[in-house]
């Protein structure tokens, strides 16, 4: 049976969080899909809360603390990613930018995303395609086209006509193809591997 | 094994007095560090480059070469030298002159630097960092070898028939070192030039210096210089001493808590377990540092950073006494235990001149008068090999130098 890695950030701030919340029911539809397929799924679900300071050093000094560092790893040699950030004043919550920015710029390249947010109104939904879709593209992730919006409504009646529980099934879907399909975790690279030997450096003098 | 301090030349302000040093106070309290450090028998000292404040060491071969004149054992290097935005030509030509002023006790260490700016005001591009610094050093690597260069790069303009002058001291370039954080190509330019490497060490948790180091080994026998045991290393290192311990976390947490590199972030209790960064008592620093070899091996050079973040002169030069009298003594006999036989010292110009000529009378080269275009004839020296009469006329205006292919490494 084949295994494959899922690593969920929820920067959700209170506990208990509707970010958190939506995190796990998008892990759960997507668990459920990929188990149906034969899939077997290895989760590992992270609150940026816990790691606020370790962020915050991590920006300042240059290097991860340990128990950041052991998240960052996680990422980095995941077969997909979901991410559910709370909008705060039209955008991501500034603890999940800076937890995007101590992320190794190639650490996500060919990542497949899903994308959820938390807000008080529906109003805010589209800051999933403006704000934060655009951090995934800019890191060759894939985020899958749908993204998953929480208004509080949501979690009584909210829309009628496409549920929350329909819109999460969508984008469970959309990520669970993707998922399947990578082998990313198998061919993770290593930041102190040597890829170009002195003699391509030299351009070839060396003869390598 | 070679112990030293090295110096960023920061100008800081003393956070538990507010008192911030002017430049000239703080070039003078450098100097007397310096010349103190070889008071209290350390081996080595290097200095920082920056071209911005609140730094002042824009200048190294100038300061590093009054303190080889107030000195006479003390090994002079640098830390680092910025091998992106100075011209290699004009680093052929300093640290050469250095080598000589200082009787070969020069040597340097090569960065790319970490201050932005610095490559547009040089007229850099700073994404070309690492193609500048591998064709720079290329270039200053035969300037100190072939007496006639002609080159061509991207990155400068070409030469033809450049002689670097003057030639290094007893035809033995200045040993080099490579520093580099976590950049595995810097690694494997030491190993592939058969050159030290110097991992910075501090700021960084120790898992990055291992894993650099063992690159830089593992490549350093794969290019055939030797066994990956005796490529040549060497640490940086961050102390802060009293007698005792508690003393020491009291006096230096002011200064921990408010440094610029580090200040505001973790608590010097986090920095401390997760980088080398020691406070407390000498032997706790003794214990501290010989467990440096656990992770990278039996090494050629160990320098601390004891003067930065602000801390008096006066304070600075009681460290100082404590390495000299405490610390080093103790490293050097333990670290001598249990050493490999064929893992070599730390290179000197002495060990160099011995490895190149053995018993044989090193190079003095001496110019030819001076024909104006230096190489019609061949070799611009005496001992250059001189061309056939004749040869000039049927040669290219520019001699040999210009016909010749790839210069041999």
């Amino acid at each position: 049976m084949t295994t494959r890695k899922i690593v969920v950030i929820s920067a959700g701030l209170s506990t208990p969080s509707s970010s958190r919340q939506l995190a796990d029911r998008l892990l759960a539809d997507s668990a459920n899909l990929l188990q149906e397929r034969g899939v077997e799924v290895e989760a590992k679900v992270f609150e940026l809360r816990d790691l606020a300071h370790d962020i915050t050093n991590h920006l300042l000094m240059g290097f991860a603390p340990p128990k950041l560092e052991e998240v960052l790893d996680a990422v980095a040699s995941a077969d997909g990613l979901i991410v559910v950030t709370p909008i705060f004043t039209t955008s991501y919550a500034g603890l999940f930018k800076s937890f995007i920015d101590v992320i190794d710029p190639q650490a996500l390249t060919d990542l497949p995303v899903l994308i959820g947010a938390t807000g008080g109104t529906p109003r805010h939904s589209l800051a999933i395609d403006y704000a934060i879709r655009p951090l995934f593209t800019y890191l060759h992730a894939i985020p899958v086209t749908t993204g998953v919006f929480a208004a509080t409504s949501d979690w009584g009646g909210g829309d009628g006509v496409r549920s929350l529980p329909d819109r999460i099934f969508r984008g469970a879907t959309e990520f669970a193809d993707l998922v399947e399909r990578t082998d990313r975790s198998e061919m993770v690279s290593d930041p102190f591997a040597l890829d170009r030997p002195m003699g391509h450096l030299l351009g070839g003098l060396a003869g390598e | 094994m070679q112990f030293g301090i090295f110096t960023v030349s920061d100008i800081t302000q003393d956070p538990t007095t507010g008192r911030t040093p002017s430049e000239a106070e703080r070039i003078q309290s450098t100097l007397t560090i310096a010349k103190h450090a070889e008071e209290v028998g350390l081996d080595v000292f290097a200095l920082g480059e920056h071209h911005n404040p609140p730094f002042w060491s824009s200048s190294p071969t100038t300061t590093l070469a009054y303190i080889a004149g107030q000195t006479s054992t003390l090994q002079l290097s640098t830390a680092t030298t910025l091998i992106t935005t100075n011209d290699p030509v004009k680093l052929a030509e300093d640290y050469a002159m250095l080598q000589h002023v200082s009787g070969g006790r020069a040597d340097l260490m090569l960065g790319r630097g970490n201050t932005g700016p610095v490559y547009p005001w040089f007229g850099k591009d700073i994404r070309q960092g690492l193609p500048i610094a591998i064709e720079s050093y290329e270039l200053l690597h035969r300037l100190w070898r072939e007496d006639v260069v002609d080159w061509e790069g991207k990155f400068r303009t070409p030469l033809q028939g450049f002689t670097a002058t003057p030639r290094p001291l007893d035809g033995v370039p200045p040993f080099v070192w490579h520093g580099s954080i976590r950049t595995p190509e810097v690694a494997e330019q030491a190993a592939f030039y058969g050159d030290g490497f110097f991992a910075n060490h501090i700021f960084w948790p120790a898992s990055h210096t291992q894993r650099m180091i063992a690159l830089y080994r593992q490549r350093y026998e794969h290019h055939g210089h030797g066994t990956a045991a005796q490529a040549i290393v060497g640490l940086g290192g961050q102390v802060f001493m009293r007698k005792n311990s508690q003393d020491a976390v009291n006096e230096f947490r002011p200064y921990f808590d408010n440094a610029p590199v580090y200040g505001h972030g973790p608590s010097m209790e986090e920095f401390t377990q997760q980088t080398p960064l020691t406070v407390g008592s000498p032997q706790e620093v003794i214990d501290r540092t010989l467990g440096f070899r656990d992770y990278v091996g039996d090494y050629q050079r160990q320098l601390w950073l004891i003067d930065h973040a602000g801390l008096p002169l006066k304070t600075v030069l009681e460290q100082l006494d404590l390495l000299g009298e405490e610390v080093v003594p103790v490293l050097r006999r333990e670290f001598a235990k249990d050493r490999p036989a064929d893992v070599p010292d730390a290179p000197t110009h002495a060990r160099l001149v011995q490895a190149k000529y053995g018993d044989a009378a090193p190079r003095q080269a001496t110019p030819n008068a001076n024909r104006g275009d230096n190489l019609t004839l061949g070799s611009p020296y005496q001992d250059g090999t001189t061309a056939p009469v004749g040869a000039a006329s049927t040669g290219s205006a520019f001699g040999p130098a210009a016909t010749r292919t790839a210069g041999a490494r």
